[in-house]
């Protein structure tokens, strides 16, 4: 493919009532990504073009947009992967517009602070730390996979309950009640789930999957939403085992002593032997 | 009751309703005559076995429906103070589903 | 966040009941959903009608055998049919649900190394042998009801 047909929503709420689909055609280069594209078309064919990027390789989660129907990274996207030369891209849907291609994120992060996404701990070394608490690999592994997430949203424009649904908590608010819940370090398991077990909470996901298929850095969202409607039953017929307590890291005088260092087995010419 | 407690109900009822009326359905159509013939609804409806299990897909089944209703309408972003007025609406119409549809076993039996 | 304009909210832009309805380019998973809800409403369509049904009985064997009469209309025959492909598909395919929704047959969370196959992915083989299953069934009743037309 030589040429690209780029067909952009635009919105500018100083003059639209709502947003129209502009088309640009411009050179593909190999290698290119949809991002690339936007610029492109910022820098040398209509500079009033908005969009939000920022890292341009997949890791701040600023340029979620919905391209051709389905939510994606701009700068992930290479335009190869799409096999199409005609590109639709519009702002991601389930998210209020500000102009053109620029999200308003407010709902996800208002929704994410909800949950409390902190380590909740009642314990004097919080409040007077001296080392740090210990985690093994298998109890980090319950949920590192959560830890991934990069809030760009995209989750939230798949969820089909998000659609239709201004109070559901969403995807990756819930995501990230599991990913606390699950972390050993944590003692807020129950002020979390009081957050997420009402009307509008865990249960109105229905297992779409389309969340977990949107993720662009493989949380798995569906995976922690349904893990946290475990914990929710575990503690709703009080099923739920007492967390122990985090350990913290021995002071340093505690480490084991050093392994003696064994005789060279090739001496150094001249040295005794 | 919490939602939690609400939605594994929900789970027991969906468990419940797939058994009792498999049970109805197969029984009814591998038994012998035409099940919607009136001896053999008359059949049925003498039986206190039938009856009981009448009554309980009934509960299953209403409580199941009803619910599933209420997550459809809360979907629609139903605020959080209309809530309450749901529930009880919901539970209000079922127990009125309930009170016309069980009287039509329990009469006939 | 405020709109560049002073004065002007965000646009909203939520998809609504389509949200629910299409599922366009997502898979298997996002199907099922939907018509997990389509089979809902059919079946509580079909309850309504089956309970005032059975109210006839109260009329005696002459009110029942007259709507049984009008019940044997082809449209009823084929709605009876659709009814019982519902019944299938909603109840095994919320069996799956309330398999997974309690955390089960989705495996445990991995640290995600690319290229990333979330739960969903792995486990659609299963949903597929799910949904054969259902197929199977569904294609068993019609063969039932086509031979009782037949006959």
């Amino acid at each position: 493919m030589e040429q690209l047909t780029f067909k952009v929503q635009r919105y500018d709420p100083e003059k639209d009532k709502k947003p129209y689909i502009q088309t640009f055609t411009i050179t593909f280069k190999h290698g290119m990504t949809v991002l690339d594209g936007l610029i492109y078309i910022k820098e040398n064919v209509d500079n009033t073009l908005s969009f939000r990027s920022s890292c341009r390789m997949g890791i701040c989660g600023s340029c979620g947009m919905l391209i051709n129907k389905l939510p994606m990274l701009a700068c992930h996207t290479p335009i190869e992967e799409l096999h199409t030369d005609k590109i639709e891209v519009k702002s991601l849907p389930n998210f209020p517009i500000v102009k053109d291609l620029v999200p308003d994120l407010t709902p996800l992060f208002e929704n994410h602070k909800s949950i409390k996404p902190y380590i909740i701990q009642n314990m004097e070394e919080v409040e007077k730390p001296t080392a740090e608490f210990m985690q093994a690999q298998l109890q980090l592994q319950e949920f590192v996979q959560f830890a991934y997430c990069v809030k760009c949203g995209l989750c939230m424009a798949a969820c089909p309950t998000v659609a239709t649904d201004k109070h559901f908590l969403g995807p990756q608010p819930l995501t990230q009640a599991f990913r606390y819940c699950a972390d050993r370090r944590d003692a807020g398991a129950k002020e979390r789930i009081k957050e997420t077990d009402v009307p509008h909470g865990v249960w109105l996901c229905h297992l779409a999957g389309a969340c977990s298929e949107a993720c662009p850095k493989g949380v798995d969202p569906a995976l922690a939403i349904q893990l946290l409607k475990r914990a929710t039953v575990a503690d709703g017929f009080r099923l739920t085992r007492k967390k122990a307590q985090p350990s913290v890291a021995p002071p340093l005088e505690q480490k084991k002593p050093k392994v003696a260092v064994p005789e060279f087995t090739i001496k150094k010419p001249g040295a005794k032997p | 009751m919490r939602e939690v407690h609400l939605k594994t109900l929900q789970y027991v009822a969906g468990i419940g309703i797939f058994f009792l009326v498999g049970l109805h359905l197969l029984i009814s159509h591998l038994g012998s005559g035409e099940p919607t013939e009136w001896s053999s609804v008359s059949q049925r409806a003498a039986s206190a076995g039938w009856l009981a299990i009448y009554i309980l897909i009934l509960i299953f089944g209403i409580y199941h429906g009803m619910h599933g209703i209420r997550g459809l309408i809360l979907e629609l972003s139903l605020p959080n103070k209309a809530v309450k007025v749901l529930n009880w609406s919901m539970l209000s119409i079922g127990i009125a589903v309930f009170g016309y549809a069980v009287y039509i076993p329990i009469n006939a039996f | 966040m405020e709109a560049a304009s002073k004065g002007k909210a965000p646009l909203p832009n939520r998809l609504g009941i389509k949200g629910w309805a299409w599922a366009g380019r997502y898979k298997i998973e996002r199907y099922l959903y939907t018509l997990h809800r389509i089979t809902g409403f059919g079946l509580l369509f079909y309850i309504s009608i089956h309970l005032i049904a059975n109210g006839f009985r109260l009329g005696g064997q002459e009110s029942w055998e007259s709507l049984m009469n009008f019940m044997g209309n082809p449209g009823f025959k084929i709605g009876e049919y659709l009814v019982m492909a519902a019944f299938i598909i909603h109840a095994l395919n919320g069996g799956r649900l309330i398999l997974q929704h309690l955390g089960f047959t989705l495996g445990k969370p991995k640290p995600p190394i690319y290229p990333y196959v979330d739960s969903m992915r792995r486990r659609r083989p299963l949903t597929w042998i799910l949904l054969a299953l259902i197929m199977a069934l569904a294609l068993y009743v019609l063969a039932e009801f086509v031979l009782e037309v037949v006959e």
